[in-house]
């Protein structure tokens, strides 16, 4: 069975958009496949010129439950993708270093994830992916699992590093106020075999208010327009 | 004051363990006095056990060989046959993990292994290798094998998706992930199995080496005993397969275990 049917979808370069639909409705399964965890039954994904086949560090995944590995610090996790390049030891010290001292976690570089909150897991993973220096970093719902107000600070610090480091991003989302606070232009997934059914754009200057009149109405706009359709019941 | 409170702990810490040791001796001792009151026979008590053990200790002869020959013996017969063992076990649930067909063709094969219980091993391996310490080897590796390579094919097939797509995406081949993933996400449970198997490995050989007559080792001298009727001897070989396998657990499993898999649990776990 399909499980996602996208006629066309174009991502400009430096984009953020925030995918949101109810469950089942394949917004991992079009993460999965523009990371390249596995191919499209049909049609292609092509970044710039070139078709995705397979998955690689210029397109990077952060997952909803962080997926660290418990077998290493904090240090070692973020390590991880460098390790397969080569680069010398002090090089890579002062590399990961970095990348924990913009997500402000460098007092806990030798912590292992165990003893570290679902907030500060998600920032390690986001450490991980940006020291991968990615093309597109995918964000899988990394956001759906911390309370309120952890998710509101790494929504900005994501934001942050999204302006400094030339991403593409896509957020897969289920909160709408999250994806019209976050994203450019936001894609509307129904359940199959309805697909991608909209794609709406969020034309508010940054840097935004969250508490700005305009995103509130086009929370509730996107909100009705999705309660229109199947997309409500699903809930 | 911090070091007042570490002595008190040391101090709890020893009575605990001296009152755990007094309470087993004490039914010994009990049970020894109860047997020796109501039927009248010599049941070796803590401290005649404890007299021969230290004839033993100094080198006296028990059933033609020294005490350390025959621990030496069974000691050496464990090592060999679990790793053989547990080389085997590990290849296997490798191999099983990689090739779906052969898993599904080899798989119920080693679950039924294991269902069996290591002394009925007995008379297959004496068909096979015929009375003597292969057999007695063999029964090792038949009973420790299954239990290995159930336990580690178990912790691969754990191996969390995500954490493979993050090797992926870092650009790790097979290799890479199998080692930098596979591997330690494994671990635990390769040592859980491990651990189990260990214990009843040594449980197995010491029956084995009654059964199939093997010339040495602490097996062989308990059951020898019956003819010779020093029971104090074969008793004392008892304590010493118990003090072997205390050691394991202690200086082998505990250590292991707090440095590996004990830190990646969450606080609260430990």
């Amino acid at each position: 069975m399909e499980a996602l049917s996208i006629p066309e979808l174009t991502v400009q370069k430096g984009e953020f958009l925030a995918v949101i639909g109810p469950s089942g409705s394949g917004k991992s399964t079009l993460i999965n496949l523009i990371a390249g965890f596995f191919l499209p039954s049909q049609g292609t994904i092509y970044k710039e010129d070139t078709e995705i086949q397979g998955a690689g560090p210029d397109r990077v995944v952060v997952f909803q439950k962080h997926a660290l590995f418990p077998w290493l610090t904090a240090f070692e996790n973020v390590a991880y993708g460098l390790r397969r390049q080569n680069i010398s030891a002090k090089e890579l010290q002062e590399q990961v270093e970095h990348a924990l001292a913009m997500v402000g976690l460098l007092p806990f570089a030798q912590a292992y994830p165990a003893s570290l909150s679902g907030g500060m897991c998600q920032r390690v993973a986001l450490a991980r992916a940006l020291i991968l220096k990615p093309d597109i970093l995918l964000l899988d719902e990394p956001l759906a699992s911390l309370d309120t107000a952890t998710r509101f600070r790494l929504q900005d610090e994501i934001l942050q590093l999204w302006k400094t480091q030339n991403w593409t991003v896509i957020l897969v989302t289920h909160q709408l106020d999250e994806a019209v606070y976050m994203a450019d232009r936001i894609a509307l997934l129904y359940s199959p075999p309805q697909g991608l059914a909209q794609i709406l754009d969020v034309p508010v200057p940054r840097a935004r208010d969250r508490n700005a009149i305009q995103l509130k109405q086009l929370t509730e706009q996107l909100a009705n327009t999705l309660g229109s359709n199947s997309f409500r019941n699903a809930y | 004051m911090l070091n007042t409170s570490f002595l008190h702990k040391q101090q709890t810490q020893f009575l605990k363990t001296a009152g755990a040791a007094l309470f087993g001796l004490g039914i010994w001792q009990l049970l020894a006095c109860i047997v020796q009151w109501t039927r009248g026979i010599p049941f070796p008590t803590p401290f005649d056990c404890l007299l021969s053990l230290q004839g033993l200790l100094n080198g006296s002869l028990f059933l033609d060989f020294t005490i350390y020959e025959h621990t030496l013996a069974s000691c050496l017969r464990w090592f060999i046959g679990f790793n053989i063992a547990f080389g085997a076990g590990v290849l296997y649930a490798f191999a099983a993990f990689c090739f779906s067909f052969f898993r599904a063709l080899s798989m119920p094969t080693v679950e039924v292994l294991q269902l069996i219980p290591g002394l009925a091993w007995v008379p297959v391996v004496i068909l096979l290798f015929g009375l003597g310490p292969t057999a007695t080897l063999a029964i090792i590796v038949f009973t420790t094998f299954p239990v290995i390579a159930i336990s580690t094919f178990m912790g691969f097939s754990n191996v969390d998706t995500d954490h493979v797509r993050v090797g992926r995406m870092c650009g790790y081949g097979f290799w890479g992930i199998f080692k930098s993933i596979y591997f330690p996400a494994a671990l635990p449970h390769i040592l859980s199995g491990t651990r189990i198997a260990m214990g009843t490995s040594w449980r197995v050989l010491v029956a084995a080496e009654m059964v199939v007559g093997s010339g040495q080792g602490l097996g062989f001298a308990i059951i020898q005993s019956r003819w010779t009727m020093d029971y104090a001897s074969s008793f004392a070989c008892i304590v010493i397969i118990a003090l072997i396998g205390l050691a394991l657990e202690r200086f082998v499993f505990v250590p292991l275990e707090q440095h590996t898999i004990k830190r990646w649990k969450p606080a609260d776990e430990n």
